[in-house]
């Protein structure tokens, strides 16, 4: 504690903000760690996967769309860097950059559902659709929420809301998307890989 | 409205032994409870098992260790507010010396060793030697399986019938009434087709749920003869309560009997076109 | 003290006491909105006991007005959505926002020095999270089919549309949903809000133990109420979407989804949930005896360990709720030890709080009383749990009367006799008036003969062979002798109701005209009587205080000879002490 209470109040005050958002993110995780549980239930007891007459899900094209979340995190760190460095003017280039990533993971995610759904496979399919459709739609609930996050970032940024001295709203809004990122990694290899 | 709190400790003053003979006369009907009364009152339903009695004495005993200990708890607490009152002094010790910190450990840890380790040695010895030894029971060769289905909001029965095997012409067929002979081992395989039952066997002291898309297992032994109900202990819609089927021990000759005849009257009954009929399924070894 | 800035108080009534963002207002908030429910509750509870001793004959007073259809009487799916709702509003809408949101709210900041919480704006979307979820639960009950009717534990394929159609069950599983949510942003909140927001001085283990109940509450919140979001999320997207998570297709063979792993989901959260409903109530509990047994919390780091233990294991236990699904044995078996060692920390947290009173002063105040009310119930319950915790014995009890009686004992009766505890003990605080103690010690009375007698009775109806949840028990031959045991539970438990009517005048009273309260009308220790006002100012502290010792300095002779009481507060200094200083230039 005594190092803490040693912190500049800015710092002192980042570093709440941080933990709130810590806090949050692992409740966040823990929602998502209980889908994988009912994912991993499913996948043990099952003999056959995916089961006889449905479609094997797709790997290239999730792949593909893998990256492009990656690269829409990458793009909000370095803007997110720029700004707490002191450089104002490239951080509404850099979230724009990000938000056009995470929109276009939606465009493919949508493009994957459709594919399948054209292809026989529905919720109602059985369990096997279910756990797919449950766990990337809830998933794209989160990319969804995360745009409306950056497009209000990116709004406020042009006006110049944020400078260095309040860069901990845009760094904790970041880690939000980190999140839903690395959720997505973890989905990616759960669901199209294992 | 305004009582001086002397006059109001005053007046309680009856009413605290009242309160500790209330604590008493519950704990003496707990102890009583410690040794069942089949069938009277307020008691264990009557033990038509083999096997139960293990179940009755670890609930007896536990009670009967747990009485003493809730006696010792109300009396600590009557004495402690009523003799260190308001007038006492009190002692100023933060309970951080080693000889309390030991004390109050020790008082944990007794309960602990003695009580939990009592029911779980029983249990696991209770569970190894009978409730979970399903091959001593199918080992036995007059053991009588029986396939029960549960559904909103009744049981269905299944027997192999005279061929051994399940899901065939002359399976015995019945509904909410399972006939079993007695001193002989009886295997049951539950399962469910809407929601989750449980099969529950009170006098025979065993319980399973019936969960859709799952077998469960156990087994019993009847120790005598007569009939028992069969009841659904989990909560499974509007008519729940009402989901009973009745258990009749027989003798083991009239349960050959009607083995014997049933069967007969089900091959005839047999439709090979009515699919739903047919929910029986391979038995499954364990 | 940048981190704790002095904000002007709001002027508006709808910023003041609307979308207040003032923990002590949102505490209010919750507190009605919960003592509200817990009437609701209790109503529905008294439907289920007339019930049971009477079934179906037409309910007095209540029946003409809700179930004119039938005469007064009470129909069997009708039932269903009555138990069912009864469990989740208790629960979720009665004693969570009273222990956690209500005593939450008020006490951190004010125990640990603190201005507000850390997001006191994210406290106010928590309340109205909270009130919207009661506004779903509500609407369940104007479904056609009936409120939700799959029982508290919502266990698929009866929470789907297999068992239950209609919008009653879906809006109380989206509820539960909701509500989930505001308890997660209120456990946000306290936890930073302890980490980071305690007074110079407060170190963790100069908290008051209420603190650390709601502290480590907040963790299990946190952890584990969004693994009920997701299985309460899943099951709606059954009932919406036709996905098929928890539905099978048929008896065997036909594979679909499993409903047991929804009762993986829900005790994981469920079990740490008995948990999050009494580990306040044992903090409150805990000190409160300390007060006024006039005596340090015995062993207080011991007892701070026990509930962490507690904490930590309530997540690994909760395999015992599921014995008779089929488990595998050795896994049964896993959970079987790791239950009975729960009992290990409890058991010493229970030997503390005996040894606190001990060899005291005590003095028999209402807060006290509920105390003691408390200690009794949790210790008779807690004995009562030993038998369902073992997997043979629990062969026999899952799912009967006993069970019922149990977790009734354990965590509903002793988290609302904590409740009144805290209610009593804090009201001073809240309103700054007095409760009268005369009306509060006939409720205390009533209260725990009462709950003692009811539980009682379904302990020994489960014992012989009850079963949970019959519209009529008695259609089974072997419990038809228990109507007479379940007539007079009832009683019992109608009189229980009765019994709180002294509360209700006491409190309506009380608020509008009781007594002005002294600043600190318990002579306690901690930061919420010694260093603010009753009630307090907007921003709570005019200067933070700096603590400088523990919060159970009662009956230390050497204070009594220097400063002529018999308690000192955890800001004051002895005559010749210097820790104020020390603590600041920590």
């Amino acid at each position: 504690m005594a190092s803490v209470a040693k912190l500049e109040p800015r710092m002192r005050e980042n570093f709440t903000q941080s933990l709130g958002m810590i806090v949050a993110l692992g409740s966040w995780a823990m929602m998502f760690g209980a889908l994988f549980f009912v994912y991993a239930g499913v996948r043990t007891s099952a003999r056959v996967w995916p089961p006889a007459g449905l479609p094997a899900l797709p790997i290239a094209l999730p792949l593909v769309n893998t990256l492009v979340l990656a690269l829409s995190s990458v793009m909000l760190w370095i803007g997110t860097n720029a700004l707490i460095r002191g450089n104002r003017k490239v951080l509404p280039r850099y979230v724009a950059l990000s938000f056009g990533f995470g929109t276009l993971f939606l465009v493919l995610q949508v493009k994957v559902w459709k594919d399948l759904w054209l292809s026989g496979l529905m919720p109602s399919t059985g369990i096997y659709a279910s756990v797919f459709y449950g766990l990337t739609v809830l998933h794209a609930v989160h990319v969804f929420a995360g745009l409306i996050v950056l497009a209000v970032i990116f709004a406020r940024s042009l006006k110049g809301t944020y400078t260095e001295h309040n860069a901990i709203r845009v760094r904790v809004a970041g880690m939000f998307w980190h999140f839903v990122d690395v959720v997505w990694i973890f989905m990616f290899v759960a669901l199209y890989l294992l | 409205m305004k009582i001086s709190p002397r006059k109001w400790l005053g007046a309680r003053r009856a009413l605290l032994p009242a309160l500790a003979g209330f604590a008493v006369a519950l704990t003496t009907a707990g102890l009583s409870l410690a040794k069942p009364q089949p069938g009277t009152g307020i008691s264990l339903p009557v033990d038509a098992s083999a096997d139960g009695h293990r179940i009755d004495w670890l609930i007896g005993v536990t009670n009967a260790i747990t009485a003493v200990l809730f006696v010792a708890m109300t009396a600590w607490i009557f004495i402690a507010a009523i003799k260190h009152g308001e007038k006492h002094t009190a002692k100023y010790d933060h309970g951080t010396s080693k000889r309390s910190m030991f004390i109050a450990l020790g008082m944990a840890g007794s309960v602990f060793v003695v009580v939990d380790g009592n029911l779980f040695v029983n249990s696991t010895m209770d569970l190894e030697t009978v409730y979970h030894n399903f091959k001593e029971a199918e080992k036995d060769p007059n053991s009588v399986l029986i396939e029960v289905n549960g559904h909103q909001w009744a049981w269905d029965f299944r027997y192999a019938g005279p061929d051994g095997k399940f899901n065939t012409k002359d399976d015995i067929v019945r509904l909410n009434d399972m006939r079993i002979p007695v001193d002989t081992p009886i295997v049951i395989e539950v399962a469910s087709t809407d929601v989750i039952h449980s099969f529950n066997l009170p006098n025979m002291r065993t319980k399973v749920d019936a969960v859709p898309g799952q077998i469960n297992k156990i087994w019993f032994k009847a120790k005598m003869t007569g009939e028992f109900d069969i009841g659904c202990a989990q909560h499974c819609g509007t008519n729940h309560y009402k989901m009973k089927a009745l258990l009749t021990v027989l003798s083991k000759e009239e349960y050959a009997k009607w083995a014997k005849e049933t069967s007969a009257i089900s091959e005839r009954a047999y439709d090979e076109k009515d699919e739903s009929a047919h929910w029986g399924w391979d038995w499954k070894d364990i | 003290m940048e981190l704790q800035p002095i904000h002007p108080e709001p002027t508006s009534f709808i910023r003041k006491w609307i979308f207040s963002i003032d923990h002590k207002v949102i505490a209010k908030q919750f507190l009605w909105t919960g003592l509200l429910f817990l009437l609701f509750g209790g109503t529905l509870a008294m439907l289920i006991r007339w019930q049971w001793a009477f079934p179906g004959q037409s309910v007095p007073a209540l029946g003409p007005v809700f179930f004119k259809d039938t005469g007064g009487a009470i129909t069997p799916p009708t039932y269903t959505s009555i138990f069912t709702m009864h469990g989740l509003i208790m629960i979720f809408w009665a004693i969570t926002p009273i222990l956690i949101g209500a005593f939450g709210n008020l006490t951190i900041p004010l125990m640990i020095g603190a201005r507000d919480m850390a997001f006191p704006k994210l406290n106010m979307y928590s309340y109205w999270a909270f009130f919207i979820s009661a506004v779903l639960v509500i609407l369940s009950f104007t479904s056609q089919l009936g409120a939700g009717n799959a029982g508290w534990t919502t266990y698929p394929p009866l929470s789907t549309n297999v068992g239950s159609p209609g919008w009653g069950q879906t809006f109380a599983g989206l509820g539960i949903f909701v509500t989930g949510l505001s308890s997660i942003m209120g456990g946000i909140n306290y936890i930073v809000t302890v980490i980071r927001f305690r007074a110079p001085g407060m170190t963790w283990f100069r908290l008051p133990l209420t603190v650390w109940g709601l502290w480590l509450t907040a963790i299990l919140n946190v952890l584990f109420v969004p693994v009920l979001g997701s299985g309460a999320l899943l099951v709606t997207l059954d009932r919406l979407a036709g996905t098929h998570f928890f539905i099978t297709g048929g008896a065997v063979g036909l594979k679909g989804g499993d409903p047991i792993l929804f009762q993986h989901l829900f005790w994981i959260f469920g079990h740490p949930e008995v948990y999050i409903l009494i580990l306040p109530a044992w903090g409150i509990v805990g000190d409160v005896l300390s007060f006024f047994a006039r005596k340090p919390a015995f062993w207080y780091k011991g007892s701070v360990f026990a509930m962490i233990g507690v904490t930590v294991l309530s997540a690994v236990v909760y395999g015992h709720h599921m014995y008779q699904t089929g488990m595998a044995p050795m896994l049964g078996l896993a959970f079987e030890i790791l239950t009975l060692a729960i009992s290990v920390p409890a058991v010493l947290l229970f030997v503390n709080w005996l040894n606190t009173i001990w060899r005291g002063s005590v003095r028999k105040t209402v807060p006290m009383l509920f105390a003691l009310g408390m200690v009794f119930v949790f210790g008779a319950g807690g004995l009562t749990g030993l038998l369902l915790g073992t997997i043979s014995t629990d062969i026999y009890l899952h799912d009967t009367m006993y069970v019922v009686g149990h977790f009734h004992l354990t965590m509903a009766a002793a988290s609302f006799l904590a409740s009144f505890c805290g209610l009593y003990f804090w009201f001073p605080k809240m309103f700054g008036r007095e409760t009268n103690p005369l009306l509060g010690k006939l409720h205390f009375w009533g209260s725990v003969i009462f709950i003692t007698t009811t539980f009682t009775g379904q302990l020994l109806a489960g014992y012989s062979g009850q079963h949970r949840r019959l519209y009529d028990p008695f259609q089974y031959d072997y419990i038809t002798h228990l109507r007479d045991i379940n007539r007079w539970t009832s009683y019992s438990a109608f009189m229980l109701f009765i019994a709180q009517i002294p509360f209700v005048i006491n409190f309506f009273y009380s608020v509008f005209a009781g007594k002005k309260t002294k600043e600190n009308p318990w002579d306690v220790p901690t930061l919420d009587w010694v260093a603010c006002s009753s009630p307090p100012v907007y921003h709570n502290f005019d200067v933070v205080p700096t603590v400088v010792r523990g919060p159970h300095e009662l009956g230390n002779p050497e204070v009594k000879k220097a400063l002529g009481k018999d308690w000192i507060s955890q800001t004051e200094e002895m005559p010749g002490e210097d820790l104020a200083h020390a603590a600041a230039a920590e």
